[in-house]
């Protein structure tokens, strides 16, 4: 079994279903939490004293990981050494540029591919009917599933369960709740008992003290972030889901069209067309639940595909993937 | 707060925790804890600070002996009958 390190634990769980060519406002956000998770690496294995140094020997050292050397090189600038607290660091990373955020991507993507711990696949939105008959391609990075499934399953034993947490999940848990990540591995009943474990944890331990209270985000992009988690959050309740139904260019990710060779499909060829168009796309489909409208996962994340048409000069039938809570 | 322990810790080790039997298996944790709850995983109570401790090889054959007969089509209720009587 293959053991990776924090950094890299974190970036399998936060890459997973981001797109690849594009540096998206989410993704930005992503890569600032996966460069603070180099930081916070370093930190676990120095014997977490007050203050951090870096130095520019580092780079040369053979210990030093190819992922790294792009934080390193960033915070260091033209220095020899940089010496500063943890938070310093951590806020810090909200000032590294696009240009440095391109190249931790790279490292970090390019270090996990070549052990296959990710790959780069079309993603599921160009799945979707209207992307498929105009002929446009969008990638995205897929975590290898059994991996995905062993750290997130893992790390929410951890948060969930009563009793000593590891520093690592200490640690996961403020990158998970800065990137966002958190909706993405907890259902909103845990939300709850997450929120409920945090406050204890920020009581009682030094480094959550120390932690919990340092946001990295920018005014600008946590506005917009906001604004598209509130749309995602309107588009994910009953009324906001019909809406989508009927405008999904409000939420065009919420709402993949998936249409059916049958004029009045049947729900067995239904999911068959379904089943058929994403393994067509090299997404891996496994079915949960079977009805009428049946939950599915497609490569790690759990969707119902409810029956759906859209109108055009025909109408045309078929399935729209709606996002479930991972926990079931 | 002590940090996670590495894999070949995890498998010199008697006792496991629930998080490193996922890391172990893959299964999913609220899976392993359902089957905890329903009696077919054996484990220790830790009065101290109520965690639970499972031995790794037992708990590590069970679940391969559950995953096995859910593969033969066989519901809980029935894993549940047959756990009980190789007891």
């Amino acid at each position: 079994m293959n053991e990776f390190s924090f950094a890299q634990n974190f970036s399998i769980i936060a890459l997973n279903t981001q797109r690849s060519l594009l540096l998206s406002n989410e993704k930005r956000v992503i890569l600032r939490c996966i460069a603070a998770a180099v930081i916070l690496e370093i930190y676990l294995n120095n014997k977490q004293d007050e203050t951090l140094t870096l130095e520019k020997k580092d780079l040369v050292r053979s210990s030093i990981e190819i992922y790294q050397i792009p934080v390193l090189n960033a915070f260091l600038g033209k220095n020899e050494t940089v010496s500063h607290t943890l938070p310093y660091f951590l806020a810090e990373v909200t000032k590294l540029s696009r240009k440095v955020l391109k190249e931790i991507e790279q490292a970090f993507a390019g270090s996990l591919k070549e052990v296959k711990a990710i790959e780069e696949i079309e993603a599921l939105l160009g799945c979707d009917y209207l992307y498929v008959s105009a002929g446009i391609t969008i990638k995205e990075y897929r975590s290898r599933a059994d991996l995905y499934t062993r750290l997130t399953e893992s790390l929410r034993a951890e948060i969930l369960e009563e009793g000593e947490m590891t520093e690592e999940a200490l640690l996961m848990l403020w990158l998970l709740r800065e990137s966002g990540c958190l909706h993405d591995l907890f259902s909103k009943e845990e939300l709850k008992r997450v929120a409920a474990r945090s406050i204890e944890l920020f009581n009682r331990h030094p480094l959550a003290k120390k932690l919990f209270p340092i946001f990295i985000h920018r005014i600008s992009e946590m506005g917009i972030k906001n604004f598209l988690k509130l749309k995602k959050e309107i588009m994910s309740m009953p009324t906001g889901t019909g809406i989508a139904f009927v405008f999904p260019a409000i939420e065009r990710t919420e709402s993949v069209f998936i249409d059916t060779e049958e004029f009045f499909p049947s729900k067995e060829t239904r999911l068959h067309d379904v089943k058929a168009r994403l393994e067509s796309h090299g997404h891996h489909f496994s079915i949960i639940r079977n009805g009428a409208v049946p939950l599915i996962k497609v490569d790690n994340t759990l969707y119902e595909a409810v029956p759906s048409f859209i109108n055009y000069e025909v109408v045309i039938h078929g399935v729209r993937l709606r996002r479930y809570p991972l926990s079931l | 707060m002590s940090r996670q322990r590495s894999m070949e810790k995890i498998l010199a080790s008697e006792f496991v925790s629930i998080g490193e039997l996922v890391r172990l298996t893959g299964s999913r944790y609220s899976t392993l804890k359902f089957y905890t709850e329903e009696g077919m995983l054996p484990f220790e109570q830790e009065s101290e600070n109520l965690t639970r401790r499972f031995p790794r090889e037992k708990a590590i054959a069970k679940i391969e002996e559950i995953k096995k007969l859910k593969n033969q089509g066989l519901s809980i209720p029935e894993i549940k009958m047959i756990l009980a009587k190789n007891l």
